[in-house]
Order: structure tokens, then sequence, then C-alpha cells
């Protein structure tokens, strides 16, 4: 394994300074993408949506513990013929497809924008300009397989695959400094990119089903075919029972 | 004991422990030895100075809070247990108040309430 | 609503109830600690330049080092935080490995390389 000498000027000028724009970088996304982020509006209607349902959902779901004439009660305000609820509200079915729908494509664009896009450009600034020479040396051993990957400007046979070019150190700084941003701009940082995809899956199962006339009718059957049966119709007889309390008459209390 | 003394003390140590290793690698340089480990002393000093940061770190990073919620329940006083949050009502008198109100359609919604309270709720 | 919601679970057949802010709190404070040690650890062992095997062991015993300091700070009564002790260990193991890896690298370098 040769032991390379490397000059202390590539240790200031290149080894050092990809650091710092790295960790640069990574700030300014992260307050780029807060000065570019539209607030997202709730709208109103569909907040009452998505409560509607969530009602109804718990209705089917603990109906049992109610009487029936508040059971039924409830579900004549959802199922009613003139008047229910679901029967009642209509809404004009929005735009299905993500990329017609223009407020969610300006918003896709942006993430793709603020996060991939320096990412590449930087580095292949890095590749361009830092080029030709050996930047540092991994201490764990690679094997050859990775060498063409992680050498890419310097072109010897013979070199040990730990000798790394600037770029692979660029990209080595990019993971490595994501879990550093959590430290020191808090939570909820947009310097973090893998937070934001765990953001996007977690986010598409929360948000109410664009079609709302869909829902509505798919609740509606589920409350009409619902069965409704007291759960607590004997309750009183059930506890006194797993009590087991031993009933006295009065004429054995006074023999007493 | 006072925040960050460890902190600074255990991250000074280390920059020293680094010159150190520094000058001792380019001593091994010029007397073209080989480099096998470091002296003792240096690293025993980064170690210890490494457990020392750490547990400055676990001084400033903040306490850990109870996480049963029965015990933050029961710290609670009796005036506050009758606020439930999920229990609120919205739909009351208040609604006279808002500058949107119609009393025309509070007219209306008595009326059809009134023929709709013959439908089957008794079963 | 976020102080008021709970989570259950079923230990030994009885259920518990967790709140949810306070285990994220907790969560949030050993992920601090975790980040930190893995950058401390890293520069720790690019310092002594460590090398290959040597260098994923340290990584290894630095998490088991936190591992035990985290429970000294909790106390002895570690369960009034932590729902389980495993977890402490294992969670997070390879997203603070990359931060170690980076650390590692960058010492080595400053140090032995130069």
């Amino acid at each position: 394994m040769a032991e390379l000498l490397l000059d202390p000027n590539i240790r200031c000028w290149v080894f050092l300074p990809i650091v710092v724009i790295t960790f640069l970088v990574g700030i300014v996304r992260h307050y780029v993408s807060l000065l570019i982020t539209t607030q997202k509006k709730a709208e109103i209607t569909q907040i009452q949506d998505s409560q509607v349902m969530l009602r109804a959902r718990a209705l089917r779901e603990h109906g049992k513990y109610l009487p029936k004439q508040s059971f039924l009660m409830r579900r004549h305000f959802f199922n009613n013929e003139e008047t229910g609820y679901f029967k009642t509200q209509t809404r004009a079915a929005p735009a299905q497809n993500p990329m017609t729908d223009p407020s969610m494509l300006v918003d896709m664009l942006k993430g793709n924008v603020t996060n991939v896009l320096p990412m590449i450009i930087i580095g292949g600034w890095i590749n361009w300009m830092f080029s030709g020479f050996v930047t540092t040396k991994v201490p764990f051993p690679l094997t050859l397989r990775f060498k063409p990957m992680l050498q890419r400007g310097v072109e010897l046979v013979s070199l040990d695959a730990a000798w790394v070019s600037s770029a692979s150190w660029y990209f080595l700084n990019v993971f490595g400094l994501r879990s550093i941003y959590a430290l020191v701009l808090g939570e909820n940082n947009a310097a973090d990119q893998s937070k934001i995809t765990q953001d996007q899956m977690s986010g598409a199962a929360m948000a109410m089903p664009l079609d709302p006339k869909a829902a509505f009718k798919a609740e509606w059957e589920a409350l009409e075919i619902c069965e409704h049966s007291w759960t607590l119709s004997n309750i009183e007889a059930e506890l006194l029972e797993s009590a087991d309390f031993k009933f006295e008459t009065a004429e054995e209390q006074n023999h007493m | 004991m006072f925040p960050r003394t460890f902190l600074t003390m255990g991250i000074l140590s280390l920059f020293h422990a680094a010159y150190s290793a520094v000058q001792h690698r380019s001593y091994l340089r010029i007397t073209a030895q080989e480099f096998t480990t470091l002296p003792l002393d240096i690293l025993l000093q980064a170690i210890i100075s490494m457990f020392l940061t750490m547990y400055g770190i676990l001084q400033i990073a903040g306490d850990f809070k109870e996480i049963r919620a029965t015990v933050d329940l029961e710290s609670k006083s009796w005036e506050t247990l009758r606020n439930i949050p999920s229990f609120y009502t919205v739909n009351h008198r208040g609604r006279a108040l808002s500058p949107e109100f119609d009393p025309a359609s509070l007219k209306s919604q008595t009326q059809s309430l009134s023929t709709v309270s013959s439908d089957a709720v008794y079963s | 609503m976020s102080t008021g919601r709970v989570k259950t679970r079923v230990q030994k057949g009885e259920i518990i109830a967790y709140s949810e802010s306070a285990v994220r709190n907790n969560a949030a404070i050993v992920k601090y600690c975790r980040t930190s040690m893995a950058a401390l650890s890293g520069s720790t062992a690019g310092l002594l330049g460590l090398t290959g095997f040597y260098g994923f062991g340290f990584y290894v015993f630095s998490v088991l080092g936190l591992w035990v300091m985290l429970l000294m700070k909790a106390g002895t009564q570690w369960q009034k935080f932590f729902i389980n002790r495993r977890s402490l260990l294992t969670h997070d193991f390879f997203g603070s490995l990359f931060t170690y890896v980076l650390f590692w690298t960058f010492l080595y370098g400053m140090v032995h390389v130069y």
C-alpha cells in the first residue's frame, strides 16, 4: 500500500474549502426554501369534509356503545334523503392528475429545484475545477470495483482504491452533513432531504381523497348497512355479576 | 455542574491531542520511521477528552420528560379536569353574535326540522 | 390536542398510555446526542489513525458507550423515560454511520495524510 505524501496546499485549498462549501450551501438552501415556499392555505370546505368523514367513521366503529335512538339520530343527520350531510353537499370534482393541477406542480418543481439542482451543479463544478489530483485517503479498504467511480480524474492503474478524488469527497460531505443540519438548524429544516421524502410519503396518506363525492357515497353506503346492537343493554347485570356481590335479604341481615 | 465547562474543555483537549498527533506524524516522517500506532499518552488523551465532551453534550442536551401519560394526568388540578377539547360544542346561541348571522335562515331551519320530526327515529 | 394524545402499549397484560409529546421530546434529545456522538467519535477515530475494521469497531464501541451514558442520564428508573432499551441502542444506527465516516475521513486526512 503506497504511503503517498500530499502537498499541504491541497489541504488548504481543496480539502477544507469543499467542506466549507458543502456546509454553507446547505444552510443557504434552507433559507432559500424558507423564502420561496408558499404558505399552504387550508380550504375550509376540505377541512370540514375530512372532519365529517372522521365523525362518520367514529359513528360506525363505536356506535354500539350508544343507545339505539342516539345512533339512529346521528345516522339520520348524515344519511337522510333530503337533509342528510352526505346527500345535500355537492362538491366540484377537482383535478386528479398531479401534472395538470398547477399548484401541486409548482410545489413539486420548487422541491426539486431547491434540493437536487444545487447538488448536481456544485458537484459538476467541483469535478471540473478540482480534477486531476488525489484529494484524500479514506480510512477503510475498498475493492477495485470502486476505483473508476471514486478516482474520476486520476488514471493510475496501480493506485490503491482508497485514494479518492475531490468529487467523491464532495458527495461524502453531502451525505454526512445531513444529520449535522438537524443539530445546527433545529428540526424541520429544509436542508435535510431525507425528511422531505418521508413527508411526501406520509402526506399522501393523510390528505383527503381528492374526490369527495365518491368518498361521501362510500360512507353513505357504509352507514346504511351498519347494524346497531347495543353492547351495554344488559350492563348492570353483567357488572354486578363480575363484581361478585353477595346479596343478603333483610331477614338474613337481621339474623346477623 | 456549570454548563459547557466540560464541553469546551473536552473540545480543547481534543484539539490539543490532534495537534500533537500531527506533530508526532511529521516527526516520524522526518526520521523516516514506520507508523504503527500513536504514543500512549496521545491515545489516552483523545479517548478521555471524547468521553468528557460527550458528557458535556449530555448535560446541555436537555432533560428527559416522563412519558407515562397517567403521571402527567395525575398532576392536573381538579378544575382543569373538566376541560376536554374534543367535547367542545360550537353549535349554540353564540352564533347570534357573529356579523354574518341571519335570523331568516334560523326560521327556515326550525321549519324544516318540524317537518322531519315525524320520521321514524324511534324503531 | 397534542398534549392529550396518547399511544397505548400492552405490557405484561396491562395497558399503559404514553404521552406522545414526551416521547417525541425524548427522541429528539437522543437524536441530538447520537449525531454529536457520531461526529466526536469519528473525529477521535481519524485522529488516532484507525483504519478498516478497527474504525468500524470503534463506532460500535462508541454507540455502546453512548447507550450506557444515556441510561446513566435517565437514572435508575429508565422506564419513566423510554419504552424499551433495545431501540435506544439500535435506532438510527446507519444514519449516524454516515456522519461518523465523514468525520473519520476528515480527521484522518487532516492528521495522517497531510
